[in-house]
């Protein structure tokens, strides 16, 4: 008989996860799984709806990275109706992307990241959080989060029409332009973005790289997995978030291939397992052999690590020296440390707020020319993004007049979502001993095998109260509960 | 004294939705009825003389909901709740301190934090936030299935949670009006 250990959920407002851990009789881990579940029918939601209210409708999906389906869906409809966005279409929508990114990573790790290592990972849990991350290293710290927060929003609201859920992308390019005078606003909030990335960057470099036991934690076995790795890149192989092809690395680090979103299908299959609904994307060429790494297993994965390892280097200058300095502190390419995401996420950061910069000092994002209309007849299309957690897929196929006849989506945690299961499984596997107590700290190692990957599980409900108490109950051979923990 | 009414959720994930729904409902009555003739939508900068109250549907939690609400002194939330304990479709009126931090101080998805602790974030900021946030919950039934449509119980409790915001916007301005007056 085997005991039965439940983390539920870990997360919420993504969407539960759970995450479940079966003992043997000897008290180590038997099997783990981490299930999600599935927000049910939202490709049958849009089916009858006219592409352009996709990227409005997609947005909604997820209460993290509307911008994301935004930029997604808006890219899909382009594909759909056959029309390329000039120029300053496609620097706007950017702009909005690399601001949003500046946004997203600030809050994932300084909320997230930040309190298992500035407080360190066994600290007490009413400590280990961002509020005890704002304690320890100063007020300023969260004034500017909460700036770097708003800079975010503000270009996305100039953009986008509106905050968090932008409105103005359709097929073609954008419903409105911007002014001169606020590029220069756009332009001066990206410069202090620049700072805070640095910021974030040597704070960084101050409290884990100079700390031996973190930089041991982050190069030890227990989150180190060795699979694929994808990421959207340009022209010149250098990571880029908004357009570009997909770059597929084994687990050496070399490039297999490259492939445009309309290729996506002949790489990427899905593979399903009973006792989840989610499915398990996997590279096709490859085949699936199961949850485990190594150059024959399809496993792959999807983050900031990932692009940086599917990547040749950085498209900006700073960025492209952080890039230099990671790989040639971490033994070289590819990095495997899951727990060096957070790392590769601040680099993503620096090179979003330098993005940012670039795009608004070009006048011509000012321009008049935003939207071309389109002119062909809707068939089919995908649009690809760099997710801030993964590659995002959209699909749409439509009749003459542009309805949705079909439409499937793969969101960015979706890619992750083996790898996701192995280092849960890894970690639980090796901290979980016989006869030992299973305590809070040990937990919270486990969580941090997946908070890495920035896991979104679908769906923006802020049904309250909110959460249930993340709670561990363990059960003895007769399903007996013996221990209960509760956070 | 400036106050927000916001509608909290997703509106195309089921009862999720029902913060929307009754937030636009107190607009439509505060027009009909001209309840509170300084109400209005949020964003509306055409006003003639200042408003004290903005009303607002928003797909936000955490740490932006947190940003939303500054510069307001009294906030109203409204949104679907599951405890499980309730009938679908109560109305249940509540301060944000009576419900349980789900946190409590911990990060509560894998994403952001809870709204309590992004609201003590930024009162130790220094961030003018609202001194009272009331909640009006609506116990709902179905929020993981993709749908405009709210489950029936949930959509008759929509004129009583509509009632419900407008008796505690009359609770915050009636004892200002009536000091105003004398």
């Amino acid at each position: 008989m085997t005991q039965r250990i439940t983390i539920d959920p870990i997360t919420r407002l993504e969407g539960h996860g759970k995450i479940e851990i079966f003992l043997n009789e000897e008290g180590e881990v038997a099997n783990t799984y981490f299930q999600i579940p599935e927000l049910r029918g939202f490709e049958r939601f849009c089916v009858g709806r006219p592409i352009e209210e996709m990227p409005l409708l997609t947005n909604r999906i997820c209460g993290v990275c509307p911008e994301a389906h935004h930029m997604a869906a808006a890219k899909a409809a382009d594909a759909v109706y056959h029309v390329d966005p000039p120029r300053t279409a496609k620097m706007l929508r950017e702009l909005l992307y690399s601001a949003f990114y500046v946004t997203d990573h600030t809050t994932h790790f300084y909320a997230l990241a930040g309190p298992d290592f500035v407080m360190g990972p066994d600290a007490p849990v009413a400590e280990r959080n961002i509020l005890g991350v704002i304690h320890k290293v100063g007020l300023e710290i969260g004034s500017k989060v909460i700036r770097a927060r708003k800079y975010g929003h503000t270009v996305v609201e100039i953009i986008g029409g509106r905050k968090v859920h932008p409105c103005t992308s359709i097929p073609g390019g954008l419903t409105k332009g911007i002014t001169e005078e606020q590029r220069l606003e756009i332009l001066e909030m990206g410069k202090w973005a620049v700072e805070f990335a640095q910021f974030s960057l040597k704070l960084f470099s101050d409290i884990v790289l100079s700390n031996k036991a973190y930089v041991d934690l982050i190069l030890g076995d227990i989150y180190t997995h060795r699979t694929y790795y994808i990421g959207t890149v340009d022209e010149n192989n250098r990571v880029n978030f908004y357009d570009g092809k997909v770059s597929v690395v084994d687990p050496q680090g070399n490039r297999i291939g490259k492939y445009a979103p309309h290729e996506y299908t002949e790489w990427i299959a899905e593979h399903v397992e009973p006792w989840t609904y989610l499915k398990f994307p996997y590279l096709k060429k490859v085949g699936w052999k199961g949850f485990v790494d190594g150059k024959d297993s399809g496993v792959y994965c999807a983050t900031p690590l990932s692009r940086l390892n599917a990547a040749d280097g950085m498209a900006t200058p700073r960025a492209q020296e952080e890039y230099e300095r990671f790989y040639a502190t971490l033994g070289g390419k590819p990095v495997h440390q899951r727990l060096a995401t957070h790392w590769a996420r601040l680099i993503e950061l620096l090179y979003a707020a330098e993005r940012w910069v670039e795009l608004a000092s070009d006048p011509e994002v000012a321009g008049p020319n935003f939207h071309t209309v389109p002119t062909e007849m809707p068939t089919e299309g995908v649009g690809i993004v760099e997710a801030p957690r993964g590659t995002l897929t959209h699909h749409y196929r439509t009749d003459e007049r542009g309805i949705v006849t079909k439409a499937n989506l793969i969101v960015g945690t979706t890619n992750n979502y083996a790898p996701i299961s192995m280092s849960i499984n890894k970690a639980a596997r090796t901290l979980i001993k016989k006869g030992q107590q299973i305590t809070e700290p040990i937990l919270n190692m486990i969580e941090m095998a997946f908070r890495p990957y920035d896991p979104c599980f679908g769906c923006a409900t802020h049904t309250l109260p909110g959460q249930m108490p993340l709670e561990v109950t363990i059960r003895n051979a007769q399903g007996e509960v013996v221990q209960v923990l509760k956070r | 004294m400036r106050t927000i009414v916001i509608g909290l959720g997703n509106p195309i994930l089921g009862d999720d939705g029902v913060g929307w729904k009754v937030a636009q409902a107190v607009l439509q009555r505060n027009e009909t009825e001209s309840r509170f003739s300084l109400l209005q939508p949020a964003g509306c900068k055409e006003m003639h003389h200042p408003c004290p109250v903005e009303v607002e549907c928003v797909s936000l939690g955490g740490l932006s909901l947190m940003e939303r609400l500054i510069g307001y002194d009294r906030a109203i939330l409204i949104d679907a709740m599951q405890t499980g304990q309730r009938p679908v479709g109560t109305v249940h009126v509540c301060t944000l301190e009576d419900l349980p931090n789900p946190s409590a101080g911990h990060s509560t998805s894998a994403h952001d934090t809870s709204l309590m602790t992004a609201l003590e974030i930024g009162r130790r900021m220094g961030l003018h936030l609202p001194s009272q946030i009331d909640v009006v919950a609506i116990e709902a039934e179905q929020v993981y299935n993709f749908s405009e449509d709210l489950s029936p119980p949930v959509a008759a409790a929509i004129p009583q949670a509509c009632q419900a915001v407008l008796n505690l916007l009359k609770s915050i301005y009636d004892p200002l009006e009536h000091k105003e007056s004398a």
